[in-house]
């Protein structure tokens, strides 16, 4: 890509930006300021309190092993809320420890003989305390809130995954597309504020220092010194103001006090097709209704999308029917695809006071995928026409599948089938080793676009091994009895996208990188809809 | 008045004693000096004085009260300490260091100023060029005449000094000792000045207290100790090493 061509790629996105960036830091800021206000304390009580120590930071420290994402599922579960506020309470929990542990630190290691000195010329504890440990324990303390600001930042990409925004925000729908340049266009501007908020703390610290106290007023040294400690503020400054002037904050405000409750709520999983259907429903309730579409895209897979309905923090999701049937009612396999339909239905309904509306039409579920060439050439229609040749080929499964009953063990038994050689791959690099020969049976999701691009050729399961995955639109029956028009709406989708074309879909935006809404707005007009 | 009556201190639960069975007494403006060798004793007991340390056994009064029936914060404000690590505020200027403890005691700024030039003056650190600068600019002598000017700054009617001049070089050192001499007959303070230095402690002390082993060997006026050595130890003490060095 030309230099021009990047400059304007990122001058067209540059309010979106600017919008993320002011999240970003935001979220940053407020969740180590919180961190401050509690992890200060904790750890002069932790000073104080001897017995408490080993307790207390074992829990603090066991929180911060707790994977990111766990950690947003169970806020959500605990809050029953998406957005912000999870995002910076599990900030917070990751900024404490750096905080608290080097408070504690800071505290303990000051000299002995001057903390003697302090309590022998007469001072209080709290005037030991206020008025010779905390300052000279600052420089460490403050080197520990650095630490947490840092790596806050970092991990603040993360809070897109529950829709909290921020510049992950971009990360995530790059990693979804694999657009490798809408990922640099988050994690570029993350990196360097990570150094800006570094360097920053880092000049306060600076400042802090007692030898800096010695520079003569008016030097050069004692002028920087107070730049230093300007700085930090200024950031917090700058964080609030970026905030406050987001792009379409206040003229979105306002429409929705105007419009009150007529909102929808749309959200996606974390992966291309799930954002090409999220945006089709949003386009086309648009476009036939007066309801003003919110778009919360990307969240972080299936339980906060399903979690995030349930609690009314959104209105409206594309879900499969073998993940509502196994991962959300824990329901053993169904393998008719009406029957299953059938059962989350009534499900849903009795549980979430949520409806599955038509599906769309596709099956997603596991697909035994061969070259188109060898299908050809050995006459494999069906899974069970692969029969005694298997031993002879190479599978290339992804570590899930291998492992998975409704996977490769469940198929060797239901099919009889043994292949020579089993390998484990990253999904991308399934496809890659595909396509160059290395392996000759892979497990493809049926929908994927690069069974098309790559000339593969999905199996039939004759079966019926795999369970069936149709997606269908799933929406709260709150806002289905508010705009009854929904459903109609909604049900212009049934059966509209077979597996070739969403496989062709997926490969719009996947594999030419075309924009998901050019894509969506495209298919909907060729379709006659819009 | 500083009274100790067979006052022990342990730190291992009787198994060997820091001060054993120690009984002395300073008079009003009276400077006592402890001497002894390194470890003998002589920290523990002045931290005894203060409640830095709490007795294992024996009472200890100061101006008439025993120090356990002080409120501890109050007897330290009235007690000047000179540490023996000297123990400045590596993070405050020489002249916060000074004032700390009027500042404590509530004295106005004014009054806390005044007194800190008079002191650093006394001291021989004139305020003008060392009241802003910070401890680790100031070389070791001049941090422990700032301590000892810090504590003098409230004024109090008892000092306390572990060591005062130790680790100086000899010329700083008996620059210090001349003025201590000078402050002491100024300033008519109870003083109790701990050494390993014989020859200080015949220059400093109106009387010396001579300490081996947490034991008291003698106490008395510099002519009653080199006249009638009470013990063989004090004895071989003066005979061999004068004017000499305790290690
Ligand atoms: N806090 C303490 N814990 C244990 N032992 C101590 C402590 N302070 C002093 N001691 C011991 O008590 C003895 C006397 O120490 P100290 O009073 O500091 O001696 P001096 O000041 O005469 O050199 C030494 O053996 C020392 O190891
Ligand atoms: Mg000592």
């Amino acid at each position: 890509m030309s230099l021009d061509a990047m400059v304007a790629y990122v001058v067209e996105r540059l309010p979106e930006l600017w919008l993320r960036t002011g999240e970003h830091l935001m979220l940053t800021g407020c969740s180590t300021l919180a961190a401050m206000f509690i992890g200060i304390p904790v750890g002069i009580l932790l000073f104080r309190a001897t017995y408490l120590r080993g307790l207390l930071m074992g829990v603090i420290g066991i929180l911060q092993t707790i994977p990111s994402l766990a950690m947003l599922v169970f806020l959500l579960a605990l809050l029953k809320k998406i957005g912000v506020l999870p995002a910076l309470i599990a900030l917070t929990l990751y900024a404490l420890l750096p905080i608290a542990r080097n408070t504690l630190t800071g505290l303990e290691e000051v000299s002995a003989e001057v903390m003697e000195a302090a309590q022998g010329i007469g001072m209080q504890e709290y005037q030991q305390l206020m008025m010779v440990r905390i300052p000279l324990a600052a420089p460490v303390i403050v080197a520990g809130i650095r630490t947490a600001a840092v790596v806050g930042v970092g991990i603040a990409t993360l809070s897109a995954f529950i829709g909290a925004g921020g510049l992950g925000q971009f990360i995530n729908r790059g990693l979804a597309l694999a657009n490798i340049k809408l990922i640099l266009l988050g994690a570029i501007p993350a990196a360097l504020l990570a150094l800006v908020v570094d360097f920053s703390i880092g000049a306060f610290e600076w400042g802090l220092r007692p030898e800096r106290k010695r520079d003569k007023k008016g030097s050069v040294q004692s002028l920087m010194r107070r730049l230093a400690f300007m700085l930090p503020v200024a950031l917090v400054l700058i964080s609030i103001i970026t905030y406050f002037t987001k792009p379409g904050w206040i003229s979105k405000s306002a429409t929705q006090l105007k419009t009150g409750h007529r909102i929808i709520r749309i959200a996606t999983k974390n992966f291309t097709e799930q954002l090409i259907l999220g945006e089709m429903m949003a386009q086309l309730i648009e476009t036939k209704t007066d309801l003003i579409v919110e778009r919360r895209f990307n969240l972080g897979g299936t339980m906060i999308c399903h979690g995030a309905l349930v609690n009314g923090e959104i209105d409206l999701y594309a879900e499969y029917t073998g993940t509502g049937l196994t991962a959300i009612l824990k329901h053993p396999v169904i393998s008719d695809p009406e029957e299953a339909l059938n059962h989350v239905k009534k499900a849903y309904h009795e549980r979430f006071d949520a409806q599955w509306l038509k599906p769309f039409g596709f099956n997603n579920t596991y697909a035994i995928t061969v070259r188109e060439a060898d299908a050809k050439k050995n006459e494999w229609n069906r899974i069970s026409d692969l029969g005694n040749t298997a031993i002879e080929l190479r599978a290339g499964f992804t570590a899930e599948f291998a492992e998975r009953p409704d996977g490769y063990p469940g198929l060797r038994q239901i099919y009889g089938l043994q292949f020579g050689e089993v390998r484990d791959f990253d999904p991308a690099l399934m496809y890659e080793a595909m396509a160059k020969g290395e392996v000759d049976v892979i497990c493809a999701f049926a929908t994927d676009g690069r069974i098309a691009a790559y000339n593969l050729k999905p199996l039939k399961d004759d079966r019926n091994f795999f369970p069936p995955y149709h997606a269908a639109p799933v929406i709260r029956e709150e806002i289905m009895k508010t705009h009854p028009k929904l459903g109609d709406v909604l049900s212009l989708f049934g059966g509209l996208i077979d597996n070739a074309t969403m496989q062709r879909l997926n490969f719009e935006v996947d594999g030419k990188k075309r924009r998901t809404a050019e894509v969506v707005e495209e298919f909907l007009k060729a379709k006659g809809i819009l | 008045m500083i009274k100790l009556t067979h006052v022990s201190k342990t730190f291992d639960g009787g198994r060997s004693y820091a001060v054993k069975d120690l009984s002395l007494s300073v008079d009003k403006g009276e400077t006592l000096v402890l001497l002894g060798s390194s470890g003998c004793g002589k920290t523990t007991t002045l931290k005894m004085i203060n409640r830095l340390i709490k007795p294992t056994k024996g009472v200890i009064k100061v101006g008439g009260k025993d120090v356990m029936d002080h409120n501890p914060v109050d007897l330290r404000r009235q007690i000047g300490y000179v540490f023996q690590g000297i123990g400045l505020f590596p993070h405050m200027t020489i002249e916060q260091n000074v004032e700390i403890v009027p500042r404590l005691l509530g004295w106005s700024i004014r009054s806390r100023r005044e007194r800190m030039q008079e002191l650093l003056n006394l001291v021989g650190l004139p305020a003008e060029s060392f009241a802003e600068r910070f401890p680790d600019e100031l070389s070791g002598g001049q941090q422990q005449r700032v301590g000892v000017a810090r504590a003098l700054a409230a004024n109090p009617a008892y000092l306390l000094m572990d060591e005062p001049f130790g680790a100086l070089d000899a010329l700083t050192r008996e620059a210090l000792q001349q003025q201590l001499l000078t402050l002491k007959n100024q300033l008519k303070k109870t003083i109790v000045f701990v050494t390993h230095d014989l020859h200080e402690a015949l220059l400093i002390g109106d009387r010396i207290a001579i300490l081996h082993e947490g034991n008291l060997e003698q106490i008395g006026t510099k002519k009653d100790i080199l006249d009638m050595p009470a013990t063989k130890f004090v004895q071989d003490l003066f005979a061999i090493k004068r004017p000499g060095t305790l290690t």
